[in-house]
């Protein structure tokens, strides 16, 4: 570099150079590596005269932030594309769930667990007007024709006349599913009678 | 104002200028930039933030966001203004960040102004680091102290008084091509004397950015 191209670069740092030199100089110091390096070095001639007792002297900072500035954009976008990655992949994990979640209540749904037990096969199947009871539900619906007995102040005379003017032959009785599926001898008529309403 | 100046590029359109390619995204430009006011912003920062080896990491958070803002700067201050705020907000929150640390940490308040006040515990920075920093400044000095007298005097008119070339020319009684040649020569002096130094400091840092 020329001792002219030196003074030009220390009259552009101090606003003493033309404005067309300054532009032409300029464009040459983004892509001549020795006219920064003079740059940088004259301002570390003035750092060092500028430079105040409690702080260190800077030199090159700007290379130091630059190469950091070029990490910094090469990392968010690669954290960007892992996140992604991994998004992608929860995403199609879980629609794969849901479908399969879908697939196996519409499966229960449409073909209820049938229990082996006798007592809950008359209770639950036998009946044509049962309704469906979900196969974890915890207060199973029976029909049974309605009864009065539990009312004691009912005279024998009152309760059969309720019978004989109750059109509706079944009611709704609801059991707890944990006393159906105990054997019948241990259901007694006065615990489903506690069970029962009217 | 001399007719004179009108044609030339201004310090402030020369910020502006180079703020503008920055902008744009050429990163040498940039990097005129930041050395252009590294050690302003090092000494505004050392106001505040009382160790050293915690200086320049600020400085370089400083222009980080001074890089990220740079969309947002429409030159209504100086560029340098504008710098000094980010500065003076960076610092700052620095210290809060750090005394959150200490919280944290536990670390007694008796105990932590001893670190801040023992200059042995503050120096945290490499041997070699501190070594080259040090010599350098040394380098420095001694090639100052042993310039020609109009060139010492001029260049110190100039870097430290802030004189511009016409002030230094009325005040050495010379010329102002004089000035020009007086100034240039100072700092091609010392760059003759620091560029060994600077060259191998050069050729560490971009091993060590190879690896």
């Amino acid at each position: 570099m020329s001792d002219q191209s030196k003074q030009n670069i220390s009259e552009l740092m101090d606003g003493e150079l033309s404005r067309d030199c300054s532009r032409f100089l300029l464009k040459r110091m983004n892509h001549d590596v020795d006219f920064r390096r003079s740059w940088n070095h004259y301002h570390l001639l003035r750092s060092g005269l500028q430079q105040d007792q409690q702080a260190p002297l800077m030199s090159d900072l700007g290379a130091r932030v630059v190469q950091r500035l070029q990490n910094e954009q090469l990392q968010p976008n690669n954290e960007r594309n892992y996140r992604s990655n991994w998004l992608k992949a929860i995403t199609g994990t879980a629609i794969a769930a849901s479908v399969a979640l879908v697939a196996v209540l519409s499966f229960n749904q449409n073909n209820p667990v049938i229990n082996d037990s006798p007592m809950l096969a008359s209770e639950f199947t036998k009946t044509s007007k049962q309704l469906i009871n979900p196969p974890n539900a915890s207060v199973a619906r029976v029909e049974q024709t309605p009864r009065y007995s539990r009312y004691p102040d009912v005279t024998p005379q009152i309760q059969h006349y309720l019978l004989d003017q109750n059109t509706q032959q079944m009611v709704p009785v609801y059991y707890r599913v944990n006393y159906l599926q105990r054997p019948q001898n241990q259901l007694s008529a006065p615990q489903i009678r506690a069970y029962t309403e009217e | 104002m001399k007719q004179d100046d009108n044609h030339k590029m201004s310090e402030k359109n020369l910020d502006a200028e180079l703020v503008e390619q920055a902008q744009k995204g050429h990163m040498p430009a940039f990097e005129m930039l930041v050395n252009r006011y590294q050690q302003r912003v090092a000494n505004v920062i050392a106001k505040l933030v009382k160790d050293r080896s915690e200086i320049e990491d600020v400085a370089q958070e400083v222009f980080i966001k001074v890089f990220r803002a740079l969309p947002r700067f429409r030159g209504d201050s100086s560029f340098y203004t504008w710098v000094y705020r980010i500065a003076i907000n960076t610092a700052k929150n620095h210290l809060v960040a750090k005394s959150r640390r200490i919280q944290n940490t536990q670390v007694e308040y008796e105990e932590a102004e001893n670190f801040s006040n023992n200059e042995d515990h503050r120096n945290l920075d490499t041997p070699d680091a501190v070594y080259a920093r040090g010599e350098l400044e040394q380098v420095m000095s001694k090639a100052i102290s042993q310039l020609p007298e109009d060139l010492k005097t001029a260049i110190i008119l100039r870097e430290v008084d802030g004189l511009s070339y016409d002030e230094i020319a009325e005040e050495m009684g010379c010329p102002i091509g004089t000035v020009r040649s007086r100034i240039f020569r100072a700092r091609d002096a010392i760059d003759q004397a620091l560029r060994p130094l600077l060259d191998t400091e050069n050729n560490r840092n971009e091993h060590v950015r190879s690896i």
